[in-house]
């Protein structure tokens, strides 16, 4: 599904990403871990393109993606949710979700007038669907503004799957909730799986990951050191090290 | 209906073709300093087209208009990778050079024996166009009111199209809109190219009912008011910068209260809606309600 070869990015002397290669099959759930400050999220913006790569490839089903521009790259199938909520606050509920509705247009039409001037036939029925799946329905029509925090981290993940990715990217989705939410999430995220989309999950919070990763890798400065089933990831020396400091004193990994 | 009165409403129809062009640009998130360039780009072309070349007023209006938009699309292409306050320092930048280089057009030739045409700073005199034509000041005030309630229901219907809706998502968070596979460029460039269309209506319209256009009608204080109008009225609907427009002309410049302290009254105005209301009078929020409520009032009615 999704292969990274060597891929590196540097700010400067910063190797934020250091020749990570990785590879996802699909319908896996693929946890990327690893302490603050080890590359996760600038990972997430290489795929996506709103980062430059300063070295390596990125493929996504065999197709060289690494220089294409965010936006066709974003339509041929990728879709992420962002570790702070990123919504179109001044737009409606409904209207947020139509967003998707540009990625699946640009992937089955060609041109960019057809697209302005397109119908929006079976719109509707996937974004009701999509308000459904959040459990948003009721609040259709209020500025994604107005919403409660959860409600959001909700709606934009709603949002990423309107879009009927092949690979979804979520950005720590379970940031700031509570346990109750965690345990609705982990389902949700099993949903998305079971439907076919292969998941790439970064979280900090490793009960969730570690009950629903199919495979993780862990980063450490920008390098890969691990990489495994939950269980040999756990059991790894040099993971503990990297989140504990020290190998002796690990008990759980709970960072 | 008096002189004055009609004086007035035309004067509020005409800038408010400026005023729904910064407010396009401001939908797609840029500020732009520079409309009224488009203005006056469109008023020397089209007074050109009806003076020189005896073109009909609609041939005029429209050459204004695709000329004017012609120029926002090559500025665009040097400018709309700008973001902020670079791109207003662009615009701004652009205008100026277009406002001096109006100064020194000189275009001159003889037409039924008079020579006409553009003259340096002393601008483009004797546009008399609706005089010729025998077209009364109500008249005229009228195919600017016409021709606004078309931009401005063109404005409305693109609102519920796909387009209409990427222009906001655009405006509100570019990158989000670009992980949604909406190609930010394009969408960016096509909202330029409608505003400069739109104030070079506007501008062929102005210069016809002043019958002159001179570099001084142009200037930053227009495309500073083009930009204020929005903020003031609101960004929520095409509504908006028309309020704005009628607050600023309608209420502040045309009766006596205010007069001599028209500026004051209009930074202040700017200044307090930017704290209290960022978005304008009519913003989303506002706009939302509204629709809601006359959506329930439809429904009882039935």
């Amino acid at each position: 599904m999704l292969e990274l070869q060597n891929l590196s990015k540097y700010f400067g002397g910063v190797r934020a990403v250091d020749s990570l290669s990785l590879k996802i099959e699909p319908g896996q759930i693929f946890g990327l871990i690893g302490p603050n400050g080890s590359g996760k999220s600038t990972t997430v913006n290489l795929i996506t393109g709103l980062l430059g790569v300063t070295n390596g490839s990125i493929r996504l089903s065999g197709e060289e993606i690494t220089r294409l521009p965010t936006h066709v790259r974003l339509s041929s199938g990728i879709a992420r949710t962002f570790q702070n909520i990123r919504l179109f606050g001044q737009l409606t509920v409904w209207q947020n979700l139509w967003v998707a509705e540009n990625s699946r247009a640009q992937r089955e039409r060609t041109s960019f007038l057809a697209r302005w001037l397109g119908g929006e036939s079976g719109a509707r029925a996937r974004i009701t669907k999509a308000l459904e799946f959040s459990g948003l329905s009721h609040k259709a029509n209020e500025l994604a503004a107005n919403l409660a925090f959860g409600e959001q981290r909700r709606l934009e993940l709603a949002r990423a799957m309107a879009a009927e990715p092949k690979l979804l990217l979520l950005d720590e989705p379970a940031a700031g909730m509570n346990a109750e939410e965690i345990g609705a999430l982990d389902e949700r995220i099993r949903q998305i799986r079971d439907s076919g989309i292969t998941v790439l999950l970064i979280e900090h919070h490793m009960e969730l990951i570690m009950a629903i990763a199919d495979r993780i890798a862990v980063l450490n400065f920008g390098q890969k050191i691990a990489e495994g089933t939950p269980a040999e990831v756990q059991a790894n020396p040099a993971v503990r090290e990297a989140y504990l400091g020290t190998a002796e004193t690990s008990t759980r990994g709970t960072a | 209906m008096d002189g004055y009165l009609i004086t007035v409403l035309s004067n509020i129809g005409m800038i408010s073709f400026v005023a729904l062009s910064a407010y396009i640009l401001l939908l797609s998130g840029q500020i732009s300093f520079g409309q009224q360039a488009y203005f006056g780009i469109g008023a020397y072309t089209a007074g050109i087209a009806t003076v020189m070349w005896q073109w009909p007023l609609a041939g005029a209006l429209v050459l204004g208009a695709l000329v004017a938009s012609a120029a926002a699309g090559l500025v665009g292409l040097a400018t709309l990778r700008l973001s902020g306050i670079y791109f207003a320092m662009a615009t701004l930048a652009f205008a100026e050079i277009m406002r001096i280089a109006a100064e020194l057009l000189v275009y001159r030739r003889e037409i039924g024996g008079i020579e006409t045409g553009p003259d340096g700073i002393d601008g483009f005199r004797d546009i008399r166009y609706f005089f010729a034509n025998d077209v009364s000041p109500l008249q005229t005030c009228l195919i600017v009111y016409v021709l606004l309630g078309m931009v401005v229901a063109a404005l409305f219907m693109a609102e519920r199209t796909r387009a209409g809706r990427m222009l906001r998502q655009v405006g509100e968070d570019p990158l989000l809109a670009e992980v949604h596979g909406i190609d930010v460029m394009r969408v960016r460039m096509a909202a330029a190219l409608v505003a400069g269309a739109v104030a070079g209506l506007g501008g062929g319209l102005y210069a016809h009912l002043m019958t002159y256009v001179e570099p001084k009608s142009f200037d930053i204080m227009l495309g500073v008011h083009a930009l204020a109008y929005g903020l003031i009225g609101g960004l929520g609907t095409a509504l908006g910068p028309l309020l704005g427009v009628l607050i600023d002309i309608g209420l502040l410049e045309s009766t006596r209260i205010f007069r001599g302290y028209r500026m004051i009254v209009f930074g202040g105005l700017v200044a307090v809606l930017l704290i209290v209301r960022p978005r304008g009078l009519l913003d989303e929020n506002a706009v939302g309600r509204i629709r809601h409520y006359l959506r329930r009032r439809g429904h009882a009615g039935d």
